[in-house]
């Protein structure tokens, strides 16, 4: 090796510990949000191209089928008008109620919807990114949900906010977001994780530290506990497909009840009130803010509602 | 030095392209990296000290925009340790490296000796993605390597594989057209592959 390539090798070997060794997390940061920031529009155009892609996939509709299509959303939207007119009646009365009781109204949960804009960009971890950012409210770990009809189930967590109006999520399939989870209908709590270098479609979960004693079911729902307090209790995690008893502990493998492949919209949970405000002062020049936002009072001890899906299976209704 | 800054361009563009690849679900979720397959065809026709300059800058490109800080879980519920379980730059590394072994059949390259060079150009991508992965393993402790992991690690330089020789083409295509001549440093003497090599 002659000496001008020993020269850029040492130059290169102490580029290289510097940038792995010796920067902040600012810098990281700040290159970060630089670099999506300079390909959001290649991102978006990707988004967009691959939603058309999908589109084109999808099974055209006969004239009949539509006609019957429409006739039961008829159906759906007059049952549901009916439905509006009495849950006005129960919310003036639960408001008197409140009146009458001086209730205190808890910390609120508020649901921001976000576009899934990217899915797996990561070859390892098992991420999205998605159309809400810094300007949004959104913060690192802020958890992120997905509609299920009435219920939610939780997707993941924000590992990163990486821009104005971008996040990335890790998924729940990744081995690395570790929920506090209980067993629905019963006392039994343990951890889900996702499994590691799992590439099959649908992965399976896994729920770890049941007491060896556990009486699972096949089928039984696993939900959040909010144990671990990052994310709030109940939302539906998976389901239980197997159950294998050790020597100290159980452990359940459970199926997904999200099909992560296929998410279009999810909701990210913002839970302090001091995030609130921040994104309340969210810019409405990005054209997404407030009017995304979903105020949701159910506090820390209740099943958060959301809007019905507009499709099944997939991502949930935002608000637009 | 035209061809330098051509093959800088052709990595800064395969960057936007790779944006709009998307991954296959039928191959494990393998997808084809342009990126990799761009940065390891322009080493095979560089010298060390360029194709040391193409590795810092694409690996630092690859990173910002593609690295998760996913921090080592030190216990459960508690909160998380600061040590990343990837550092920022792990990319620049493994370029660094592998470059420098595709370095290797240059002299190949020139001849318009393509076969060593294209499979290695797989076999590098495969290797990088595996150690990354042994990275992380070693980080959460325990070795868990399902079936479906080898598999995407295959098709991944499958994929690589398919697509180099049509870069290389191109490289080469570019050479001539800009008189840039592939210096012939690395496997000379022990080449054997025309047996007029010695």
């Amino acid at each position: 090796m002659n000496r001008l390539n020993v020269v850029f090798l040492l130059a290169f070997v102490g580029i290289l510990v510097w940038i792995t060794m010796f920067h902040s997390s600012d810098f990281v940061e700040r290159v970060q949000r630089g670099a999506m920031s300079f390909f959001a529009p290649f991102i978006s155009s990707s988004a967009k191209l691959s939603t058309v892609a999908e589109g084109v996939e999808e099974d055209e509709l006969t004239p009949s089928e539509m006609k019957a299509k429409l006739a039961a959303l008829e159906r759906e939207r007059d049952g549901l008008r009916l439905e509006v007119l009495q849950l006005d009646e129960v919310i003036d009365e639960n408001n008197e109620l409140r009146k009458a009781l001086q209730y205190k109204e808890r910390v609120p949960l508020e649901l921001l919807a976000a576009r899934v804009v990217s899915r797996k960009p990561s070859n390892w971890y098992n991420t999205i990114v998605i159309s809400k950012g810094a300007d949004d409210g959104v913060e690192p770990d802020s958890p992120v949900i997905v509609s299920m009809g009435e219920e939610a189930a939780l997707v993941g967590k924000v590992s990163e906010v990486r821009g104005k109006h971008t996040a990335v999520v890790l998924l729940l399939t990744d081995e690395m977001c570790q929920v506090s989870a209980k067993l629905e209908n019963t006392q039994e709590e343990g951890i889900v994780t996702g499994q590691r270098g799992t590439l099959r479609e649908r992965p399976n979960l896994r729920l770890r530290y049941l007491s060896k004693e556990v009486l699972a079911k096949t089928g039984q729902r696993v939900i959040s506990s909010g144990a671990g307090e990052l994310f709030p209790p109940n939302l539906i995690l998976g389901e239980v497909a197997s159950v294998k008893v050790g020597v100290l502990d159980a452990e359940a493998t459970l199926k997904t009840v999200v099909d992560f492949d296929k998410l279009k919209d999810v909701f990210v949970l913002i839970l302090d009130q001091e995030k609130e405000k921040k994104g309340g002062e969210a810019p409405a020049s990005g054209g997404e803010g407030k009017e995304d936002r979903i105020s949701d009072q159910d506090g820390n001890g209740d099943p958060v509602a959301l809007p019905k899906p507009a499709t099944a299976g997939g991502g949930g209704a935002p608000r637009r | 030095m035209i061809y330098f800054f051509f093959i800088t361009l052709a990595i800064i563009v395969s960057f936007f392209v790779q944006e709009f690849i998307p991954f296959f679900a039928w191959a494990f979720y393998s997808r084809l990296l342009l990126v990799h397959t761009v940065y390891y065809c322009a080493a095979v026709s560089v010298p060390f000290p360029v194709m040391l300059f193409l590795a810092l800058l694409t690996g630092f490109i690859w990173d910002a925009r593609y690295f998760v800080p996913v921090q080592v879980i030190q216990e459960v519920g508690v909160g998380q340790g600061g040590q990343l379980e990837l550092p920022f730059g792990f990319t620049i590394f493994i370029f660094g490296l592998l470059g420098s072994l595709i370095q290797g059949v240059r002299p190949l390259f020139r001849r318009g000796r393509w076969e060593l060079p294209v499979f290695l150009i797989g076999f590098c991508v495969s290797l990088g993605l595996l150690l990354e992965y042994m990275v992380i393993s070693f980080q959460r402790g325990g070795l868990e390597v399902p079936p479906e992991f080898w598999w995407k690690i295959l098709m991944t330089g499958l994929f690589t594989t398919l697509i180099s020789p049509f870069l290389l083409l191109w490289f080469s295509r570019l050479a001539d057209r800009v008189g840039y001549k592939i210096q012939m440093s690395g496997i000379t003497r022990k080449y054997t592959y025309d047996g007029n090599a010695f």
